[in-house]
């Protein structure tokens, strides 16, 4: 009798082991993120004993795409991931790795409740959807307040001239600085600082028409925005090369930030947290007063790979996040980012996070008006061919306005054809 | 008797393959593998999935006609102008400082060792704050003459304010290579040279420098081979700027290989740069390198 139940429990534990289904899933490497993710994938494998996620973040390497690129090649792809930008999911869909999702059942059930159709709009692939977004950070301007009120200024300069005035007043040569114009010389600190400031100067214009493969920020638009920065630097208003947090120590008075910048100010400068304005970012002197202000939505969303085993499994895992009534609000507890849904403002499920955090609360404001990145596979080139041909010409007063922008759209359009 | 011989070396034959075997099998895999996998790649055309197909020369004719690629090899020279010279002289001034210290030499060994051995990222970050437009240095050069140092956003002086940093970290261990060179030369040499009349000039360029000859081509050749592998200081201070006069190979390999998605050009860009940089080695041990007999 004793062996005979001992064989039946070793044969159940031996069927139990094999009909567990392993599903793979990679989230980015950010402590917030991950103490949220960490209590979502206990929860979902609670629900579903038959399903072991094996989560981790994205293993630590140059950059996520540089750790996902190695993986496929390697044949360890995870089965999800999140993390993805729109520029290197257009990259995957290239080389076939990316599973269509707006295929699948229930995906437009997940998109109306999610109230995110808009927002897909955006992120869609030769038409197609491979990617959910779960945040969309929109880029704005902080300011110290203390250091605004310093110089009589009650409230943060809106336009370009404004921001003259107020750098004239300020400035205090290799001691601060009004605005940190330009973020550095990598390809991605373009996001943060000219396309930023296309899109407010443009309403909201793409900076690449992607259907005709065709650079288009040569306009009147860019030519504010060039010009703006070219005054900046002219004038020794701004300047590149400067000391670790300077507008934590007062070394510069404002600059361009996300929404991720919050929990680091909350933890690192306590003290600071209350002299921060968030303002969207500035526009050209012209800009009408009644009309929004866009700007750069650095979002990121969840893919699942071709590559994996458990199609099936991996969507009813997404699925289940998605439709999850409490997802967006704890992911905003958590990190403070928006999620990428239209109901931010008016629905009831955020007002009591919005009424603790106005910080946060002013980036919910500009969700609605938050771009992502051109939808091009030639992003890193692209941008860097912006800050080779028109940022750094301006930074050193190289070329003038008109010549950097022309420079940098017939390099661009060389490469885009 | 000799069959017991033949035995006894079959016997040691198979005790030294089974001891030299882990290191052979580490090679095979860490080595010839990926050594294997590269020259399928330079002549393949591979996007991470998929079977390479094979395009000939194409990625080859690409490298001799990117300037950019041309321009980062410029840079390394570039580097290796500031950074050779200045390395050589300010390893020799220590290794000649540490030869006559008669007490503390651990302690100072340790001190220079320290930036050796200290992390790339965490030192990039501190000169990148000790050399900003409002870090200390510019603040107090700025107080005292009213000037600034455009250390790094100076097309011209960014790669050199980069090798200063280099230099920081690699002249207390080149400069220990120098140092057990200088103590493996027999004092009697420079008595009997004393003796003839010599003076500390003439026995610092007849014996001392001369008798360093292997130390030196060492040290050269480590400092060729580091050139061309420099990554971490330009990619965490100037991310290659300004207008790509810090951009190196290695950064130009990695964004090609895992941004731009192109690891077959890399791999390409990857070869070019092993054989420049053993040609150069092998131009500097043929010029420099010279027979030393302590005999």
């Amino acid at each position: 009798m004793k062996r005979v139940l001992t064989l039946s429990i070793v044969m159940l534990l031996c069927v139990f082991s094999f009909s567990v289904t392993k599903l793979v899933f990679w989230t980015a490497p950010d402590p917030q993120q991950e103490v949220y993710w960490k209590e979502l994938v206990a929860e979902y494998e609670q629900l579903h004993p038959e399903i072991d996620i094996e989560w981790s973040t994205i293993p630590a390497a140059g950059s996520s795409e540089e750790a996902i690129l190695t993986a496929i090649a390697s044949g360890r792809a995870p089965d999800v991931c999140t993390n993805i930008f729109s520029g290197f999911a257009a990259q995957l869909v290239e080389i076939d790795q990316l599973m269509e999702l707006d295929e699948l059942e229930g995906f437009d059930e997940v998109v109306e409740k999610r109230k995110m159709g808009n927002i897909l709009e955006g992120w869609k692939i030769d038409g197609k959807n491979y990617v959910i977004p779960i945040y969309s950070n929109p880029i704005l301007m902080w300011w110290r307040t203390s250091l605004l009120e310093e110089v009589g200024f009650d409230s943060p300069p809106r336009t370009y001239s404004e921001i003259y005035e107020f750098s004239k007043k300020f400035v205090i040569p290799q001691e601060r600085y009004s605005v940190q114009v330009i973020q550095g010389r990598n390809w991605w600190d373009r996001w943060f600082d000219f396309i930023t400031y296309y899109y407010a100067a443009s309403g909201g214009e793409p900076y690449i028409d992607a259907s005709k493969g065709r650079a288009v920020f040569n306009d009147e638009a860019g030519k504010e925005v060039a010009t703006f920065i070219d005054t900046m630097f002219k004038n020794d208003w701004t300047a590149v090369e400067l000391v670790s947090n300077p507008f934590y120590i007062g070394a510069i008075a404002g600059g361009l930030r996300g929404p991720w910048e919050i929990s680091f100010a909350q933890t690192q400068f306590p003290d600071i947290v209350n002299d921060i304005t968030i303002s969207p970012p500035p526009v050209p002197d012209n800009y009408p007063k009644d009309k929004p202000i866009y700007t750069f939505a650095d979002a990121k969303g969840l893919v699942i790979f071709k590559s994996t085993k458990h199609p099936e499994e991996a969507w009813e895992f997404v699925k289940w996040i998605f439709t999850k009534e409490d997802f967006d609000v704890k992911w905003l507890e958590y990190t403070k980012m928006p999620p990428a849904r239209e109901d931010l403002l008016t629905n009831e499920a955020f007002e009591d996070f919005w009424n603790e955090n106005p910080l946060a609360a002013e980036y919910a404001k500009y969700v609605a008006y938050a771009i992502p990145p051109a939808p091009i596979t030639q992003t890193v080139d692209v941008q860097d061919l912006m800050t080779f041909e028109l940022i750094e010409p301006l930074m050193y007063q190289k070329k003038d306005v008109q010549k950097a922008l022309d420079d940098a759209v017939k390099a661009i359009n060389k490469i885009l054809w | 008797m000799a069959k017991k011989n033949k035995n006894l070396a079959k016997k040691e034959a198979i005790k030294g393959f089974s001891i030299s075997s882990i290191y052979l099998v580490y090679a095979a895999i860490f080595w010839g593998y990926p050594f294997v996998w590269l020259f399928i790649l330079v002549f393949s055309k591979w996007k991470f999935v998929g079977k390479p197909q094979f395009v000939g020369f194409k990625n080859i004719t690409r490298v001799l006609s990117d300037p950019l690629f041309w321009k980062t090899v410029v840079n390394v020279f570039r580097f290796m102008l500031y950074y050779i010279p200045l390395v050589l002289l300010g390893a020799m001034l220590f290794a000649i400082a540490l030869n006559k210290l008669k007490y503390g030499k651990t302690f100072v060994t340790l001190s220079f060792l320290v930036a050796n051995v200290s992390s790339g990222v965490a030192y990039s970050i501190m000169f990148s704050n000790l050399f900003a437009v409002n870090g200390p240095v510019n603040r107090l050069l700025y107080n005292l003459f009213g000037v600034t140092i455009p250390w790094f956003s100076s097309p011209s002086l960014a790669m050199f304010s980069i090798a200063l940093i280099v230099i920081w970290k690699f002249i207390g261990y080149y400069g220990l290579i120098l140092y057990a060179g200088l103590s493996a030369i027999p004092e009697s040499l420079y008595e009997a040279a004393e003796l003839d009349g010599a003076n500390g000039f003439t026995k610092f360029f007849k014996i001392t420098l001369p008798l360093l000859n292997p130390s030196i081509v060492m040290v050269m050749v480590l400092a060729i081979t580091l050139a061309f592998g420099i990554f971490t200081e330009p990619y965490m201070i100037t991310g290659g700027g300004p207008m790509r006069s810090t951009l190196t190979p290695m950064m130009h390999m990695i964004t090609t290989a895992f941004q731009r998605m192109d690891p077959t050009y890399a791999a390409t860009m990857a070869v070019f740069v092993a054989g420049i940089s053993f040609g150069m080695v092998w131009l500097v041990r043929k010029i420099m390198e010279r027979e030393v007999d302590l005999v």
